[in-house]
């Protein structure tokens, strides 16, 4: 199953925020390369907790996080950004900019990883595609509605192709049918080799599309072993 | 060219640059260049919320540049009064003509020294008795109190320091009683000045620590308003130095354009007071007229402005930038 060289590890992670309880304890598990698995729990288990982890968001208290095989306890400040680079993030609250289109959201980190101008266009529209938004570059965000502004966040994430993607309840408050969509986006981001961890409350929506599943409760991971696709047994 | 990677699904090790380094070092020069444009761009777009900011830089500047320019033509002025300097020596009591003589002859050969002039105790009693009125009282001294005197007229645009060093030697005489230098005032004149240059030195600092005040807060502000902006540049990978920059040169344009208004708030002082000065200088007969600041002042007071304003939105960057994390 695991190949030796996961593209996520955790080993015995914990982690106190300052005066609270503990939002994760012991918390070990690998995802491989390609991989596409859902983070669900009760509101409060620490899924978005465990996402910001990998993202040196925050830091754990204890235990050992890997990221593409590096050990993000033992990366400099400096470094930090170069990790970021190869994670896209998705968030409920798309975190997108109003100030400027969709082009310019969609092209940040491209301009930040000092990609040309003519190089990072065609990604963007490349990018555009993949999420069905294509001829909306002008636009400025707030004119779209939830459902593309979250494709648009979509997009901004996998423009870069980072070989990891996270996702944090990127289907919050859309309604069933576009939910189904964006999890089909992900999905084929999956079929082109991109590691896939998307943390939902969408229980009925994880358990139609069957993938491997990391339930937290209480900050406990609870791997379930049984899934649709059988995969994981 | 790009070729469209894929995602790397193989092992990559621990390596995390991922552009080539010659891409991104054309990268890095091309992203200051839009940088330093955009932010200037945005500054000269939107005047009325700079103006503040620029105006009590250019006047910060303007203050000590103008102290500095009236003490450059203080120090100008001071020079033509000390081509008019004399020394004058008293000899011991009793000394004798020959000897004072024999001691004018050595004077004359030292340097800065172009001509001397020997009035000798009973020249100056006879004068004294000419001029005075005492005549009468004169004739019941037993002997002549006056001392013989040397003037020494030394050249035409010698050096404060040469003078001083001709003073010393002079002193050193062993007929020399004492040395009067008619200079004395114009080196209180140059004293008073060179404690005027220390004020304006000190008063310098103090308005550039204030620039650096005024341009921190200005970019605080700055980047108050666009906190959310930068929170998303750094969770898609912006280093420090990139969400540093904008801010940077920002500081850098208000430097600037602090530092040229300042210089011409000085051109326009200059401009006022030309006129009048010369006006007054010719009344007296002096040729003197009031010099602008030079090229290479204005030019110092520029940079000096930019660096200031450069130095004060890092020191604000680094207070407020690493605080916000996404
Ligand atoms: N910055 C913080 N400071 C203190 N406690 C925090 C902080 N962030 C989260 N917590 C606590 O850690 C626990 C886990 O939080 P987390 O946000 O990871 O949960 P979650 O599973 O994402 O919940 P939800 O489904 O509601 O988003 C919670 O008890 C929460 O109160
Ligand atoms: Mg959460």
């Amino acid at each position: 199953m695991s190949t030796g060289n996961p593209m996520v590890r955790f080993d015995r992670v914990s982690k106190r925020y300052p005066g609270g309880k503990e939002a994760l304890s012991g918390v070990s598990f690998e995802l491989d390369r390609g991989e596409f698995a859902f983070l669900t729990g009760h509101s409060g288990a620490g899924k978005s907790t465990l996402l910001k982890l990998m993202m040196q968001m925050e830091h754990p208290s204890r235990g050992q996080v890997f990221v593409d095989g590096l050990n993000l306890g033992k990366l400099r400040a400096g470094q930090v950004p170069y990790l970021r680079r190869k994670i896209g993030v998705v968030f409920q609250n798309h975190q997108l900019l109003f100030d400027r289109s969709v082009y310019d959201n969609i092209a940040l980190p491209l301009q930040i990883a000092g990609y040309t101008p003519a190089e990072a266009g065609r990604r963007v529209r490349a990018a555009l595609d993949s999420v069905g938004l294509l001829g909306m570059e002008k636009r400025n965000p707030i004119e779209l509605s939830g459902g593309e502004q979250q494709r648009v966040g979509i997009a901004r994430a996998v423009v870069n192709k980072p070989p990891l993607l996270l996702a944090d309840e990127p289907t919050g408050n859309l309604d069933p049918e576009l939910s189904a969509e964006i999890m089909n986006l992900f999905m084929r981001f999956q079929q082109v080799g991109v590691t896939v961890l998307i943390a939902t409350h969408d229980i009925a929506l994880v358990e139609r599309l069957g993938h491997r599943r990391l339930i937290l409760d209480h900050g406990q991971l609870h791997e379930d072993a049984l899934i649709a696709g059988g995969q994981y047994v | 060219m790009s070729d469209n990677r894929q995602p790397k699904t193989a092992a990559t090790g621990a390596s995390l640059q991922s552009v080539d380094t010659r891409k991104q070092l054309s990268a890095w020069a091309a992203n200051h260049q839009l940088v330093a444009v955009e932010t200037l761009i945005r500054l000269l777009a939107n005047p009325l919320g700079s103006l503040l900011t620029w105006m009590v830089i250019a006047i910060a500047l303007t203050l000590p540049g103008a102290l500095w320019m009236a003490l450059d033509n203080m120090e100008q002025l001071s020079g033509r009064f000390q081509e008019s300097g004399r020394i004058t020596l008293y000899l011991l009591p009793g000394t004798e003509v020959e000897q004072a003589q024999q001691l004018e002859r050595r004077i004359q050969t030292l340097d800065s020294v172009s001509s001397t002039e020997l009035i000798d105790a009973d020249m100056a009693l006879d004068d004294f008795r000419a001029n005075s009125g005492l005549q009468a009282a004169l004739e019941f001294l037993p002997e002549n109190p006056l001392p013989s005197v040397i003037l020494v007229e030394p050249p035409l645009g010698v050096s404060q320091q040469q003078l001083s060093v001709l003073v010393g030697k002079l002193q050193n005489y062993q007929l020399v009683d004492s040395v009067q230098l008619d200079m004395a005032w114009v080196e209180r004149l140059l004293a008073m000045l060179a404690l005027a240059e220390r004020l304006i030195w000190v008063l310098g600092l103090l308005l550039a620590l204030a620039i650096l005040l005024v341009v921190g807060n200005t970019i605080r502000l700055a980047i108050a308003a666009r906190v959310d902006e930068i929170r998303v540049v750094k969770l898609v990978g912006g280093t420090n130095a990139w969400v540093r920059r904008p801010f940077l040169y920002t500081g850098l344009w208000y430097g600037m354009v602090g530092g040229l208004l300042a210089w011409l708030m000085l051109i326009i002082c200059w401009l006022l007071l030309n006129g009048p000065v010369s006006n007054l200088a010719d009344l007296y007969g002096s040729g003197f007229e009031l010099k602008p600041l030079s090229a290479t002042a204005a030019l110092s007071l520029l940079l000096s402005a930019m660096l200031l304003g450069w130095l004060g939105a890092w020191w604000s960057v680094s207070r407020h930038l690493d605080q916000i994390e996404p």
